[in-house]
């Protein structure tokens, strides 16, 4: 519970209300995303992709996905999120 | 019946060449040409669209809200938004309170809606939130919505179930979802003086602007569109509750209402 506050807060900071961040999940698995500060977009961890935000939108059409190959990338400060929805 | 329906309409009095229906025009079959399509007319959308309705979509957008059961303090999403005219008018009535999230998968639509939002005073609009996003692979979780409306956009979208089926996904229980629309008329003196209106008025206004091939796709996405029984009868294959479709705009636009 602390850690999924932890992280709505952070989508809050990205510019993304915690309404919006509860209610967010990745277009194909329907999983939740966890933001990711340093790219400022959102990271589907099941499948290893990255949604960007631009001018605080998020761009959630599949397609948008930046997949994230190596580790670095999947890495980040952010703990991943232990709820699904 | 068709060559009746011919000496009914106004003729034109040949100084216009007649529209060839043969003509080769590129279809915009797949997702990704309708998007471009979107893209283009973005920057005149809004002006076209009063121009072309004679400011009559205010009226039917403002029904479908109404239609769509949202009150204050609710979370309500709004698919295909483009440049935000019902998300505006959804943002209203959630008030400060509630929340509206604006989804759409046109990025020049959707900076058109920010910059709309950003220009406009209410306090109420600042809890819209635009989303780049695809109808048929929404970004929400399950049941996250107390009502839904869709505006001009289910009928340009390719696969139109599992829109639907998305949609039904993500509102609560018992919610509504208000889809407006062109009217897919059965009465063929409808849809003939839709086609004459779209081939004599929209065409050539748009072609002034550049947008002829964009605006003529309009007249085939209506003839490829669902009647108003056949949505009904989608809406129940896809699991809602109850579907009733209401013709509005003296029966050239419809409206669905569909409850999870």
């Amino acid at each position: 519970m602390v850690r999924r506050s932890g992280v709505l807060l952070k989508k809050v900071a990205a510019g993304i209300s915690s309404r919006l961040a509860e209610i967010l999940v990745c277009p194909l698995t329907k999983q939740p995303l966890r933001m990711c500060d340093k790219t400022n977009s959102l990271i589907s961890d099941s499948i290893g992709v990255s949604y960007p935000i631009v001018d605080g939108i998020p761009r959630l059409v599949p397609s948008d996905g930046i997949i994230l190959h190596s580790d670095q990338d999947l890495n980040s400060s952010d703990p991943p999120q232990t709820n699904s929805s | 019946m068709a060559t009746t329906l011919q000496f009914a309409l106004p003729s034109i009095a040949g100084r216009r060449r007649r529209p060839d229906s043969r003509s080769i025009i590129r279809p915009v079959r797949c997702a990704a040409d309708r998007q471009a399509l979107f893209n283009r007319i973005a920057p005149v959308y809004d002006n076209l669209n009063d121009l072309f309705s004679l400011g009559r979509h205010r009226v039917w957008k403002r029904m479908t809200v109404s239609w769509s059961g949202v009150k204050e303090g609710d979370t309500v999403l709004d698919v295909c938004c483009g440049s935000g005219d019902l998300a505006f008018l959804l943002s209203e009535k959630v008030g400060i309170s509630g929340k509206v999230i604006a989804l759409d998968f046109s990025r020049e639509q959707l900076q058109i809606a920010a910059s709309r939002q950003s220009e406009r005073s209410k306090a109420c609009y600042k809890n819209i939130e635009w989303i780049e996003g695809d109808a048929v692979n929404l970004p929400f979780s399950k049941s996250s919505f107390d009502a839904a409306t869709i505006g001009y956009g289910l009928r340009n979208i390719v696969d139109r179930r599992k829109a639907m089926e998305e949609m039904y996904k993500v509102l609560k229980p018992g919610s509504k979802v208000s889809i407006l629309d062109f009217n897919k008329s059965t009465s063929s003196l409808n849809s003939s003086i839709q086609d004459w209106m779209i081939d004599y008025i929209v065409v050539p206004i748009a072609s002034g602007y550049g947008l002829a091939n964009e605006y003529h796709y309009l007249k085939n996405s209506i003839k490829e569109y669902l009647t108003g029984n056949e949505l009904e009868m989608l809406a129940g294959e896809v699991g809602f509750s109850e579907a009733k479709f209401y013709e509005i705009g003296a029966g050239f636009m419809g409206n669905l209402v569909a409850t999870r």
